[in-house]
């Protein structure tokens, strides 16, 4: 039987790295991401390499969306064998006298929110299974802390302790929860904020001497949703490049 | 084979978890070197790798003397001509409350198991340096961050190991060599089984949220992906291996 995995904000950067990755395992990918056309764009490459894949347009922090995309996966395929929980971004950068409430409030609902809604709705499943794994997405920031990051860190940091919390919550049900943080990573949208002078500051404070690619991280990912991982639950893997060693 | 035409290095691998490593990066490829204080059962595994098809050479070493580890390392690159791997897999844990712990005990516990890591890995770097790659991958303990009762030595140890693999991770990152660690709950092995009774054993083994009774060939899959070329970017971290019995 083919493993279903469903990847929240897999349309970009990290996330169409991760369901790449699967699809290229056999593994039958749901891109559920609210910018449907970069999904399409994702499913296309998958379904071009040979792999199987479809999208659900999702807004994670709204309930009643996630709900109807989980249902309709589960309509449509009869199980979630993997739970990736990949949409987020810090979104707002500033100091904290000058964030907003709502601003607070939209990086909490992307990051640690739609984490919760996505795991209510699927952990069900999962533990009628007996089976599965859920892997949510923190970053360095939630164990250092980040200046003009707060919510973000809040939230991340938030990430982590939910997925602990959740691990034990679903151990008896032999499914697994785990957490990826990764450091700076290359993708497009925060590319746009780095000047090249930034990137080799940077460089030369990460042990490894670069920044992390997609690629790097769907590998950590991929990993968490392996069979080498199976009495792995509650953790928190950082890649990073020696960044941060917490 | 993830590990083809490597050369991987594992103390401690004439038994348990070592041993299992060892079988492992064998079936992914690996030119394993199997290496133990124990001669006589390290050259059984080096059969066992052998039958396995794989190119294997037993060296008996005491990872606490510096003489000893030389001689590994030398033996090695003559036989190999390179090192891609360094497992740090050999310890040792005796019980003893503190305050009848002997000096002698102590010694022997972190010279083993924690400057054991440092002569083992400072021996390799050369070599690694050399080819601008290379994996430390150091088996820590849960008790690096629980402790243990009569096993305060190990525990010292063993967080140690945590801290150096750090260090060390800054200090070889330029040379793309990365260093990580992996801290196993308590397993089903001879070195667990020598510390309590048998019943004491089966009841802490499954004591834990999984409900699991974690086996050295458990650990295998985690030191396989950091060997690989998938944890590349992974440096300076301690992998938690222990059906969440603790998520530090």
């Amino acid at each position: 039987m083919t493993d279903v995995a469903l990847i929240s904000g897999g349309a970009n950067g990290i996330g169409r790295a991760v369901s790449l990755k699967l699809a290229a395992n056999g593994i039958f990918v749901v891109i559920a991401d609210w910018e449907e056309a970069a999904a399409a764009e994702v499913r296309k490459t998958i379904v071009g390499a040979g792999g199987k894949a479809e999208v659900a347009r999702v807004d994670v922090t709204k309930a009643g969306e996630v709900e109807a995309v989980v249902g309709g996966v589960l309509q449509r395929h009869g199980r979630v064998d993997i739970l990736a929980n990949i949409a987020g971004g810090s979104i707002h950068r500033k100091p904290i006298e000058e964030m907003s409430w709502q601003e607070w409030k939209e990086v909490l609902d992307v990051n640690l929110k739609g984490t919760f809604l996505f795991c209510r709705a699927v952990a069900p499943i999962m533990q009628r299974q007996s089976r599965g794994r859920i892997i949510n997405t923190a970053s360095n920031y939630g164990v250092t802390g980040s200046a003009l990051r707060t919510p973000y860190s809040a939230a991340k940091a938030g990430v982590i302790a939910f997925s602990k919390s959740l691990a034990l919550e679903l151990a008896p049900y032999g499914v697994l929860v785990n957490v990826v943080a990764p450091g700076p990573t290359e993708t497009a949208r925060v590319m746009k904020n780095w000047t090249p002078e930034y990137i080799r500051e940077r460089e030369k404070q990460i042990p490894l001497g670069r920044h992390g690619r997609p690629d790097d991280l769907a590998d950590a990912f991929y990993f968490l949703c392996s069979a080498e991982s199976a009495w792995m639950t509650g953790q928190t893997l950082h890649v990073n490049g020696g960044l941060v060693m917490p | 084979m993830r590990l083809k035409g490597k050369v991987a290095i594992v103390t401690g691998a004439a038994q348990g978890i070592g041993r299992a490593i060892a079988l492992g990066m064998a079936r992914e490829g690996a030119g394993v070197v199997v290496a133990d204080f124990q001669g006589t059962k390290a050259k059984a595994v080096a059969d066992e790798l052998r039958a396995l098809g794989a190119e294997s050479l037993a060296v008996e070493v005491d990872v606490s003397q510096e003489s000893s580890v030389k001689n590994l390392v030398d033996q090695v690159l003559r036989r190999f001509g390179r090192v891609d791997i360094l497992v740090n897999d050999a310890g040792i844990y005796p019980r003893s409350p503190v305050v009848e712990m002997k000096e002698e005990d102590w010694d022997r516990v972190i010279d083993t198991n924690l400057g054991g890591n440092f002569l083992c890995s400072r021996a390799v770097v050369p070599s690694m340096r050399a080819q601008k790659s290379g994996r430390i991958i150091s088996i820590s303990s849960r008790i690096a961050h629980h402790g243990a009762k009569e096993g305060a030595h190990y525990a010292a140890s063993k967080a140690g190991i945590i801290g150096f693999v750090k260090a060390l991770a800054r200090e070889l990152g330029p040379d793309h060599i990365t260093v990580n660690a992996i801290c196993p709950g308590i397993a089903d092995t001879a070195l667990a089984r020598g510390t309590q009774n048998e019943e004491a054993l089966r009841g802490r083994l499954k004591n834990n949220p999984l409900g699991h009774a974690l086996t050295a060939e458990d650990l295998v899959g985690p030191v396989l992906f950091l060997a690989s070329d998938a944890a590349s970017y992974i440096t300076g971290q301690a992998l938690n291996v222990n059906c969440g019995s603790s998520m530090h």
